[in-house]
């Protein structure tokens, strides 16, 4: 059995800079991934990270615009935390060997990005995630002796000890089928996020909500699952992200009459307003017939000069040629608003802790909560870089000077048992997966979206409790043990309706607008009753709910404008 | 919506069976991709068929294929291009067979990627091959001393420059199309040698030389590289594997480096014979390529005279034939110049460029449009200013 | 067309620069040799210094297009090392700047209107090969013909016309067939021969050329044919020293793409320098004088 002093679940920038963090403090890491570290999400982060590096420019005015971003749902002491250890952990990342961009002066450069007060956002052409875990992996590499790197091993369930605490984990090894129990005295989970249940998403086929689902069952609080960020600019059909920093760079936003109507939304930022602000704008906009016939307004890229877009919006050029069709530096390109991100996980204080003792939550997965109810662009490469060190700094610590975990083997049984029924389900037996994962898909992006109200979000939790009842029986064809992707697929699912189910219930439950909560019933942000969160834990008959506070330090709610 | 008819070649090692083909039919629009077809089949038809796949926007590099025999990812690869392309191209299937489906239609033929294992389906095992290789360039930075209070100042354009090498996105698509590494399973690689570029050309990192040394002197190095294009064609981020590959030569003849394989000598034989004599000496670059001279003496390098020695039975048969009957082929430095005053042209030619060498390089610069182009304002203040709108 | 020729179809092929001479002009194809052209830098003095790399190719285009005629080579390697500095050559702020070295001379490249195509390409589009088929007055007789079509002609497509003419790859195929021979499918058609390698890892190279001539003859090749002196090289000059590393006996002729068009159209291979291969055509010589029964 593996065993290790903290054990890390996902390797994306969250879990890849925890498993740094905690092997520094000299303790024994493990890190695993369903998928080669690589191959995580966070590489389709293109933007930027932002940092109050610059001379003219305070933490505090980044703090502030996090949280006037978040609609003040934001934690404002965690958010302080994050912005004051910005500028070291970008500094950091440079000395590891990140290839920033930089100014004339051969310093760090930076861009601007949508919410900030100042441009503060830096960058890698637009391929900043994927340059940046490129570059933690490569310390991974570098100390290999120091984190076990366990590829391709899914994670099906948490182990937890008699007293509750969480003592570690099953995986099974994608390769051969085998299932192994692993032991740890702290577990971090850094699984992303959960864009999967809605279709379409820019998310990849791999953000299931694993880690959220996990905890949940586990008995972790869920926060803030109602807050769903709607990206402005994805391509419509597929999905796929149009970075932010095209409009960053100065791309201009048109609806089919060619006027740039961010100017009734948000005259002073225009484009560059908080995400929520502008995906409203754009679904006003093409609700009410301002739109294309395909159900999108248009990104102006064409604005930018030639050799910017070269230098760092390739990406995108690459994006809209072989996904559009679309020259951007001689054309708009089509887009609207589209799933990308979910604010809320599972909760945590700023140390990364839940309150299963020993389960740890950093990066997309969790909700310290930093964004709130909604998340400025470039901010979650820095949450899961800051919450991603913190909390293997605290595993680290917890781990030292305690007794190995013992994780007992029947809970590696359990799971063994769970993996077998559905591979003995019989062909025909009730729906395939596929069905039930469209099924939902469609759902979350019809019902729960941009714009809700009571009627859409009940008949969407509706159906995915039905849908629920239908992945019980749901089968799949391969029985084999060497690379069973089909097993997975029906483990997924179901990560896929905890999630979703969470979701539902929580927009149902918040009779107000705040972030990207919007409520055409309840449209008025309403602080005397809802500056609170949301929180939600298992049980049997469905998602309990309470509250918690929200932290306030310096910066009294006010209302939002951009 | 359109029918295409997706050939698999499949592998289940439970089954103990070799490699088989499996035909999906499949409906789609033909501008998505041959991964949205495959996925089709996977949901439809048989969820046992095992591909590598995540973002579907060719950013994760998960799904590295070969299709109709070209090495690239299939998520951007259209099913309506790939679909002509088998069309017009005689695609040889491995094992013989018929190209047409049994409704007549040409089939996209779908493999595995190639110079990898297959562990099952279209899933190949990386980690014995791509990751190997590129741990063997010591691939994270090697600083000197420690790191500055802010940041190492460094000049914008080297940043821009390894960009290219940095949006490798690791698919292994330029490993499974490598020739050379067909001939040699030893040779270092495209994606590896790619991702040493990145530290060669970063200023920050401290063991150039060393790098440069040790993969110009490794035989499986940068020599090894059969010059193809086959990775420049198969990447599908622009990185040009073969480009950063001879960018390390390039640099390596900067460093001083002769290595062993004789590369260094090669390049500066070929490019002196030219400034000398307009048009290749053959013989002469055969001689300095193993051993150049110094002052007109021959100065035999390590390997040299095995070099030298190997190619003589080849020169006989040459002068047997008849290809090799005059002095000027058979005698090294007799080959004529260019007529008149044009083999001084080429030599100011040499003067010029040599004091320059401008390196242009296209992934950065873009290429121009035919019309001009009008270059819009650059905005004030974009890199330490303020956003745009006018807000402060 | 403004002919020009390479270097090693002068040096170590020259049965190339004949057979070209003879075919162009029964083809009625006047070539006007650019004598005073230097060496187009085969890829390796684009490896030590670009800008030197593309000023010569600048130099030899500009000699072109003084003789108001389109130029035409008869190497893939020169086609593919050309067509590289052409691409760079069309941004203009560095192509004024390697004019300027073209000046003293008294010459400047111009990329309006300019074109450079091989031997292959110009009797495929512009000669075309309906006409070329009437001309072959001794038809190949179903000669079982390996394609060899060197990689710089093939990769990378971005810079080689693809997009205008995304046959490229399959014209050796074509024109066999025209000639009225058969094809032969086989597994190194359009792979590399190893040329480039030859000095700096031999194995390797000689491995690559020995591994593709023992499949064309495991497909039933007569012979192959191929439209690059270099690639003739490695696969014919070569052949005896790949055939020890790749442990078989080989034995397969190998031919220029003009020789192969020069014997349709009846020359004979005296004429067009066959004798002077290493490996050799006898037994292309038999078929083609009793062609066996289909």
């Amino acid at each position: 059995m593996p065993d290790h002093d903290v054990l890390v679940i996902g390797a994306g920038l969250a879990g890849q800079r925890a498993a740094l963090a905690a092997a520094e403090q000299g303790v024994s890491v493990g890190i695993v991934s369903k998928v080669h570290p690589v191959r995580s999400h966070s590489n389709a982060a293109q933007g930027g990270i932002n940092a109050a590096l610059q001379e003219d420019d305070t933490w505090e005015s980044h703090a502030f615009d996090t949280i006037k971003g978040s609609d003040y749902l934001a934690d404002q002491d965690a958010v302080e935390i994050m912005c004051r250890a910005a500028p070291d952990e970008l500094l950091h990342l440079e000395h590891l060997g990140v290839t920033f961009h930089r100014n004339e002066e051969g310093k760090l450069g930076t861009r601007a990005f949508g919410g900030a007060s100042a441009a503060r956002t830096y960058y890698v052409a637009d391929i900043t995630g994927q340059a940046i875990m490129h570059v933690l992996y490569e310390q991974l590499m570098k100390f290999s002796e120091d984190v076990a790197r366990y590829e391709e091993y899914f994670t099906t369930g948490l182990a937890l000890g008699d007293d509750g605490s969480c003592v570690g984990a099953v995986c099974r090894n994608v390769r051969d089928g085998s299932m192994e129990l692993f032991g740890a005295k702290a577990v971090i989970l850094a699984t992303g996020g959960n864009g999967q249940a809605w279709h379409p998403t820019t998310n990849a086929l791999i953000c299931t909500g694993d880690g959220i689902a996990q905890a949940y069952r586990a008995g972790a609080k869920l926060m803030d699952m109602e807050m769903i960020q709607y990206h402005p600019t994805t391509l419509a059909g597929k999905g796929f992200l149009i970075t932010e920093g095209a409009r960053g760079e100065g791309a201009h936003l048109l609806n089919a009459n060619g006027e740039r109507f961010m100017e009734k939304y948000a005259p002073n930022k225009m484009e560059l307003a908080s995400r929520d602000v502008v995906s409203r704008a754009e679904q006003t906009e093409i609700q009410e017939g301002r739109g294309f016939e395909d159900g999108t307004v248009s990104l102006d890229i064409t604005v930018v000069p030639r050799k910017r877009i070269h230098e760092a919006l390739r990406e995108i050029v690459l994006v809209g040629r072989d996904f559009a069709g679309v020259d951007i530096t001689k054309e708009p390109i089509h887009i609207k608003p589209g799933n990308h991100y979910t604010m809320g996980g599972v909760k945590t204080d700023i140390e990364g802790r839940t309150n299963v003792p020993g389960l740890y939550a950093a990066g997309e997965v969790a909700c310290v909560s930093v964004h709130g109810g909604n998340r400025l662009g470039a901010n979650s490469l820095l949450d899961t870089l800051i919450f991603g060190r913190r909390s293997g700094v605290d595993a680290a610590n917890r781990a030292k000077g305690r007794e190995p975990a013992a994780p007992s083997r029947a809970v590696l049984r359990d799971e063994e048992r769970r993996v077998a029924d559905i591979l003995g389900r019989e062909k025909g037996s009730g729906r395939r997966v596929s069905e039930i994962r469209k099924e939902l898909g469609q759902t979350m992006d019809g019902k729960v979206a941009v714009f809700r109200d009571a009627e859409g979000l009940n008949e969407a939790l509706e159906t995915v409790k039905r849908l629920k009842e239908e992945a019980l029986t749901c089968y799949i064809d391969d029985r084999s043990a060497v690379f069973n992707q089909d097993v997975l697929g029906a483990i997924e699912l179901g990560y896929m309706l905890d999630n979703a189910e969470a979701t539902c219930v929580a927009a149902i439950h918040r009779t107000e607008s705040r972030g990207a909560q919007y409520r055409t019933d309840f449209p008025e942000r309403n602080d005397d009753e809802w500056l609170k969160h949301i929180d939600l834990r298992y049980s049997d008959d469905g998602p309990e709910i309470s509250y918690s506070e929200v932290t306030i330090t310096q910066w009294e709610p006010e209302e939002r404008r951009y | 919506m359109a029918e295409f008819t997706l050939k698999v070649r499949r592998f289940k090692p439970e089954d103990r069976q070799g490699p088989y083909w499996e035909s999906f039919d499949v409906e789609l629009d033909p501008t998505l991709s041959v991964l949205d077809g495959l996925l089709q089949a996977k949901d439809r038809d048989d969820g046992s068929l095992a591909v590598r796949c995540s973002c579907r926007a060719a950013i994760c590099g998960s799904c590295g294929v070969k299709i109709n025999g070209q090495s690239t990812l299939a998520c951007k690869t259209m099913l309506e291009e790939a679909q002509s392309y088998a069309e017009s191209h005689a695609v040889a299937a491995q094992e013989g067979g018929d190209k047409t489906a049994g409704n007549g239609r040409t089939e996209i033929v779908v493999e595995p990627m190639g110079n990898m294992p297959v562990i099952k389906d279209l899933v190949t095992d990386m980690e014995s091959t791509h990751w190997k290789k590129i741990r063997r360039v010591t691939p994270w930075l090697l600083p000197e001393g420690d790191p500055p209070e802010r940041e190492y100042i460094v000049p914008p354009e080297s940043m821009i420059d390894i960009t290219q090498s940095m949006a490798c996105i690791q698919c292994g698509a330029c490993v499974s199309s490598c020739l050379s590494m067909e001939a040699d399973p030893d040779f270092i690689g495209p994606a590896a040698l790619a991702k040493a570029y990145r530290f060669v050309g970063d200023p920050r990192d401290a063991e150039g030389k060393e790098r440069l040394h040790d993969l110009a002197q490794d035989p499986h190095g940068i020599y090894d590289c059969t010059h193809c294009f086959s990775c420049i064609d198969a990447c599908p981020k622009g990185v040009a594997p073969m480009d950063q590959i001879m960018r390390l030569r390039r640099a390596a003849e900067h460093e001083g480096i002769q290595d062993q394989n004789h590369g260094h000598n090669h390049m500066e034989a070929f490019t002196k014979i030219i400034e000398k004599k307009g048009t290749l000496d053959e013989a002469q670059l055969l001689q300095d390529s193993y051993a150049p001279g110094i002052k007109g003496k021959l100065v035999p390098k390590h390997g040299a005279i095995k070099g030298l020695l190997e190619s003589l039975p080849t020169a006989i048969r040459g002068i047997k034939t008849g290809k090799m009957r005059s002095l000027p082929k058979l005698i090294p430095g007799v080959h004529a110049k260019l007529p008149g005053d044009a083999q001084d042209h080429v030599k100011r030619i040499y003067a010029h460029a040599e004091d320059h060498e401008i390196e242009l390089n296209l992934y950065i610069r873009g290429e121009e449009a035919d019309e001009q182009v009008e270059e819009a304002v650059a905005r004030p203040g974009a890199d330490e200013g303020l956003a745009p709108g006018g807000g402060s | 067309m403004a002919y020009w020729p390479g270097c090693v179809s002068r040096g170590f092929t020259p049965e190339l620069h004949g057979s070209t001479a003879l075919v162009a002009d029964r083809l009625g194809i006047e070539l006007v040799e650019l004598d005073r052209a230097n060496c187009c830098g085969a890829g390796v003095i684009a490896e030590h210094n670009q800008e030197l790399a593309d000023t010569l190719n600048a130099r030899t285009f500009a000699l072109a297009q003084q003789t108001g005629l389109p130029m035409m080579n008869i190497c893939s390697t020169c086609q593919g090392a050309q067509s590289e500095c052409e691409q760079r050559l069309r941004d203009s702020e560095y192509r004024s700047h390697i004019n300027e070295s073209l000046a003293e001379e008294g010459l400047s490249y111009d990329p309006e209107g300019f074109t450079n195509k091989n031997f292959l390409w110009v009797l495929v589009e512009d000669y075309g090969l309906d006409k070329l088929k009437e001309q072959a007055q001794r038809p190949l007789g179903g000669l079982r013909v390996g394609p060899f079509y060197g990689c710089y002609i093939l990769r990378p497509k971005h810079r080689l016309g693809y997009e205008e003419h995304p046959e490229r790859d399959l014209y050796l195929d074509r024109l066999i067939e025209a000639l009225g021979g058969e094809v032969v499918q086989y597994d190194g058609a359009r792979k590399c021969c190893g040329f480039p390698i030859i000095t700096m890892a031999r194995d390797v190279s000689l491995r690559q050329a020995g591994t593709h001539l023992g499949d064309a003859l495991d497909a039933g090749a007569d012979c192959l044919v191929t439209p690059c002196p270099l690639c003739h090289l490695n696969l014919d000059m070569q052949q005896p020293e790949a055939a020890k590393v790749v442990n078989r006996d080989l034995g397969l002729a190998v031919l220029h793409l003009p020789q192969l068009v020069g014997l349709a159209l009846g020359f004979e291979p005296k004429q067009l320098g066959m004798s002077k291969h290493i490996a050799s055509t006898k037994w292309v010589e038999q078929r083609l004088a009793e062609p066996v029964a289909a």
